[in-house]
């Protein structure tokens, strides 16, 4: 389904060139769940967001069913993400002044969808990440396990069948990082391919988890 | 487009106290910017409406720089000019009503002269001639009157002429309010008790006045009077004209460039407030690309937004400067723009409203406005949301 193919990435300021990502090669079938392990600055990130079509490689390419979302203009990318892509980030980022329904309607009004359409996806994503009764209160007054549960059913609220978190657990306590992990299994369940970017040991142990992975200096073990 | 329109809705309402302050904000500046624009129009417009019945040619003597009275033998000379079609002496001057401390300017007319009533026929407008002249009568403006009132002059007033007899006219009519700026500090009377009040002699008038029939012939006959007496001073119509456009267009234009000041400051505000990508906007923007939205989406959406509100403070705000300017006669502008010398401040302003003030006040404030904010806006958009937000 995602075939990565000599990935390079490299940033340049006026003295120096580092390079994030070393030519990675990797692929991702439909209803795998992938983990990448990694410290910080190995090029984790880098990957998951040339993946999600939000950063351009220096090389290669990344073919998802044959096509290549490298080449992308800004609207092809676009609606790869609105159509495709589920991203999950470390820091809880809503819009923290609306409702957690009003939240979820910003992937969807971009969509052809009548109302109702609209309504049954939110109550659908809310339902699956198990935040259902917090639907018209402001997320602003949320826990940290709220907004990543909230964080969640935006990424799934349009129905992607590629979930990308960008170390979905970094700022969450055990018990929340179990509720996750359980909502990862149900996702999975649902026919998504999962690729979670992580440095926290709790995914090694778990029994949905296809492929654990390696990058260390950009370099894919 | 419904949902989009939905959401938008939503924002607006969620997000109210922050386009509130920019609401209120704008209109002021609009408000500000729209009563300068309506008063130096409604101005111009006065001004030239009351210009309109002036003579074509004005004429003064004119020797080592101070202005005499002219002698009244020189309109028959003028009238022997080809292509002039009537010349009459007109006598004027400042009265100084000393209880109040304001010059008033006194204008004799000879009521029989058509010409000179048709000169002044949206003065004189509607008086009854005859009655008039029955006995010693004048018309004042609006703020003659004022001040005659304030000192109990109700039904006639004293002058001292020159020869330090004592001259007692009766107030007969007031003005229309229409043509305040040229005549709120005017007194019309007849010419022979003009010339007693204002101690000119016989035989001479303050000035003489010449109509041509065929405009095209102005600037020749400007020149054979240059030729004929070289000690006159000849101001033709479109002079006062360009005296007046000039003068309103000067204080307008220091206005203009004071709020352009504050319309700069204001632009920089909102641009360093946009560029501080950590905002909550920057936010919005990058959750909005994350979610599939398209960098001509957001931009399109964010623009719909502030159009909104900048849209409703345009029309608020020039609203209230309509209201201001025609309602309330624009109390601290309207000393700026007229000033205490020769033209008093009761004045009224009559409306005047065109398409291009409406445009030029758009692309003043509005146009600015959001391009300050739509520029630092896609700078945000075309960065990687993953990078904003972090």
């Amino acid at each position: 389904m995602i075939k990565i193919q000599n990935l390079c990435k490299s940033f340049t300021n006026s003295t120096d060139t580092f390079h994030a990502l070393k030519n990675i090669n990797l692929s991702v079938q439909k209803n795998e769940v992938v983990v990448i392990y990694g410290e910080s600055g190995s090029g984790k990130s880098t990957l998951l967001s040339i993946i999600a079509a939000i950063m351009k490689p220096s090389s290669g390419a990344v073919l998802v069913d044959e096509e290549n979302i490298v080449s992308f203009s800004d609207i092809h990318a676009s609606n790869y993400r609105k159509n495709r892509v589920g991203f999950i980030t470390q820091s809880f980022h809503l819009m923290d002044e609306l409702t957690l329904h009003d939240n979820l309607l910003a992937p969807l009004v971009i969509q052809n969808l009548t109302k109702i359409q609209i309504e049954e996806s939110i109550e659908n994503a809310l339902t699956l990440a198990n935040i259902l009764h917090k639907k018209e209160q402001r997320v602003k007054t949320f826990s940290g396990g709220e907004r990543q549960r909230s964080i969640i059913a935006r990424a799934i609220v349009n129905n992607p069948d590629i979930i990308i978190c960008d170390e979905p657990t970094a700022n969450l306590d055990l018990a929340n990082s179990l509720k996750f992990i359980e909502m990862l299994k149900r996702l999975k369940e649902e026919g998504k391919s999962i690729i979670i970017s992580s440095h926290d040991e709790l995914f090694k142990s778990q029994n949905f988890i296809d492929r654990i992975l390696h990058i260390k200096d950009g370099s894919l073990g | 487009m419904l949902n989009k329109l939905n959401f938008l809705l939503i924002l607006l309402v969620t997000q109210r106290k922050k386009h509130f302050a920019i609401f209120v904000l704008s209109t002021l500046l609009i408000a500000l910017l729209s009563s300068v624009i309506f008063l130096s129009s409604s101005i111009k417009k006065d001004v030239y409406t009351t210009l309109e019945h002036q003579a074509d040619f004005t004429l003064q003597r004119y020797i080592a720089g101070r202005v005499l009275n002219t002698p009244e033998a020189w309109i028959d000379e003028f009238m022997q000019l080809e292509g002039v079609e009537n010349a009459s002496g007109r006598i004027y001057g400042m009265h100084y009503y000393e209880p109040a401390e304001q010059y008033f300017m006194i204008v004799g007319l000879d009521f029989y002269d058509t010409q000179v009533i048709q000169g002044m026929k949206k003065l004189v407008n509607g008086i009854d001639i005859d009655e008039f002249l029955k006995r010693k009568n004048m018309i004042i403006g609006s703020d003659v009157k004022k001040f005659f009132d304030e000192y109990h002059y109700f039904d006639y007033y004293i002058f001292r002429p020159p020869d330090r007899s004592i001259e007692k006219l009766f107030i007969y009519d007031k003005f229309q309010t229409q043509s305040d700026i040229v005549s709120s500090d005017m007194i019309i009377m007849d010419m022979a008790n003009a010339r007693r009040i204002l101690g000119v002699q016989e035989g001479y008038v303050s000035d003489i006045v010449l109509e041509t029939p065929n405009k095209e012939e102005l600037e020749t006959i400007q020149l054979k009077l240059k030729v004929s007496h070289f000690d006159m001073r000849i101001i033709q119509k479109s002079d006062i004209k360009k005296y007046y456009e000039n003068l309103y267009n000067y204080k307008g234009g220091v206005f203009l460039a004071l709020y352009s000041i504050v319309l700069i400051t204001f632009g920089l505000i909102l641009f360093q407030r946009y560029s501080m990508i950590s905002s909550v906007d920057a936010k919005e923007v990058a959750i909005l690309r994350l979610s599939g939205w398209k960098i001509k989406e957001v931009l399109c959406f964010k623009l719909m937004e502030n159009f909104i509100v900048i849209l409703s403070a345009y029309f608020s705000g020039i609203f209230i400067a309509y209201f201001y300017v025609y309602f309330l006669d624009a109390p601290l502008l309207k000393s700026i723009f007229l000033g205490y010398s020769n033209l008093a401040n009761s004045t009224t302003f009559s409306p005047s409203f065109s398409l291009s003030d409406l445009v030029l006040i758009f692309l003043i404030f509005v146009l600015p406005f959001l391009l300050a904010i739509l520029i630092p806006l896609w700078k945000v958009s075309i960065q990687e949301p993953t990078e904003v937000i972090r």
